[in-house]
């Protein structure tokens, strides 16, 4: 069993929305991705998930997401007391990973377009314009994801995971090549969403887990030994 | 709940857009596609002449090129998601179902693109006789749906495999053989003055066979 050490209580999260883990592990294979977890978050607050490399923080927000399916445990993602199934939780949660990459030939507004037009939201362009405006990239809408920097494509990850308005944001790395104004974003966009819903953050960075109320921190094997 | 239409057909409608919108930037599989039909059209126009007395060999030779001029890019359709790293993205905002038939209908459309330059230049490079226009255009229909519909679920499957070149091949074969040994024979007997009928009710059952497969599969697909 994956071994925790909580910083703070669970918070209650009455009517707003609930995370919970039990035994929530997973196996690429033979090796283990996440060492079975036990945990709830609720809303309104952020959590940071922190461990060393391969203890699992980025398939623990895989799971939750409902990108992976566990090898075993199950994870619980409660919107106003319903359960959200991992198949239909993308409609509740955002998500934003290093690994999370865009089509490059088109533009950082026409890869937003595209993901509310599939989502089915209202004014997908209205959407898409305002979700660049609060990551700050307004200027660089028109220019094709290959042309941005590491940097602007991380915001474009950020705009991308709240562009639903989802009442829980998994944020895997969120700082990742972000400068002085892009951590500054970054803080106002967790501290907003906070007060409100729950921002789940997979770091090791400090200045990131120090964003969060409360930390999980992941004490597996690492580097994805076998079992 | 905000969001809760994306296994609608506005997400298809907007996974068929984006697929036409990054042909069109990157001409990924349209300028190959359309220069196999054309060089190879020209070259067996070159070296066999015209071939209006071989209705043999003409449905079987339109079939062929049909079937390497287009393949490539169909089975490509999956592959470019998860080379690219944008299957994530994807599974975020559409279900597996609208995703696959997004990429369904671009590739039928991109098929009809194909065969809209290809069949004409066809017909008059190789000197074909008039086709049975009904039974003709019945038999390009139903074997781009057979085919589209066999290289979707086709790309759907090795996207996310290792060694996906030697599966494509392996599980290509038996799936496009129905589809190219009946739209082969229709072709054929259209030209010869027989009935197409077997051949396009075959034709039918088999996308049809093939489209609850995929109905049943595509959502344990990309599971990890």
């Amino acid at each position: 069993m994956n071994a925790l050490v909580e910083s703070a209580a669970p918070e209650a999260g009455a009517a707003g929305v609930r995370l919970e883990a039990r035994g929530l592990g997973h196996r690429y294979g033979a090796r283990i991705g996440l060492e079975p977890v036990d945990f709830e978050a609720g809303s309104p607050g952020a959590v940071a998930v922190t461990g060393p490399n391969g203890s699992g923080k980025s398939t623990l927000l895989r799971l939750l997401a409902g990108l992976l399916r566990p090898s075993h445990g199950s994870s619980h993602v409660r919107v106003g007391g319903a359960d959200v199934a991992p198949p239909a939780r993308r409609a509740v949660v955002g998500y934003a990973a290093p690994s999370l990459a865009f089509y490059e030939e088109l533009t950082a507004a026409e890869n937003l377009v595209f993901a509310s037009e599939a989502r089915g939201l209202d004014d997908p362009r209205r959407r898409a314009a305002a979700a660049l405006e609060v990551v700050g990239l307004a200027a660089r809408a028109d220019d094709r994801v290959g042309a941005l920097s590491s940097g602007m494509q991380q915001r474009l990850r950020l705009a991308f995971a709240r562009l639903h308005g989802p009442p829980v944001l998994l944020l895997d790395e969120p700082g990742s090549h972000l400068d002085g104004d892009g951590r500054a974003v970054l803080e106002a966009l967790v501290a907003d969403h906070a007060r409100h819903g729950l921002v789940v953050l997979a770091t090791n960075d400090e200045r990131e887990w120090r964003l969060a109320g409360r930390r999980i921190e992941l004490r597996g094997r690492g580097l994805g030994r076998p079992a | 709940m905000p969001g809760d239409g994306s296994s609608s057909a506005a997400a298809v409608w907007a996974v068929l857009r984006k697929e036409c919108r990054s042909e069109w930037r990157t001409r990924y599989g349209l300028n190959a596609a359309l220069l196999f039909a054309v060089t190879s059209l020209t070259a067996v126009s070159f070296a066999v002449g015209r071939l209006g007395d071989r209705a043999d060999l003409l449905g079987a030779l339109l079939w062929v090129v049909l079937l390497f001029a287009a393949l490539a890019s169909l089975a490509h359709a999956f592959v470019r998601e998860v080379e690219g790293g944008t299957m994530t993205l994807l599974r975020l905002v559409a279900s597996p179902t609208a995703i696959a038939l997004g990429k369904l209908l671009f590739n039928l459309l991109f098929l009809g693109l194909i065969e809209l330059v290809t069949v004409p230049l066809f017909l008059v490079l190789m000197g074909a006789p008039p086709p049975s226009w009904p039974a003709f255009l019945g038999l390009l229909a139903l074997g781009s749906l057979a085919l589209a519909v066999a290289s979707t679920l086709i790309g759907a499957i090795i996207a996310q495999t290792r060694g996906r070149g030697a599966l494509f091949a392996g599980a290509s074969f038996p799936l496009l053989l129905p589809v190219l040994a009946a739209a082969v024979s229709g072709t054929r007997a259209q030209w010869t003055g027989g009935a197409a009928g077997a051949e396009l009710r075959l034709l039918a059952a088999y996308a049809t066979a093939l489209l609850a497969i995929s109905a049943l599969l595509v959502d344990h697909l990309w599971e990890d």
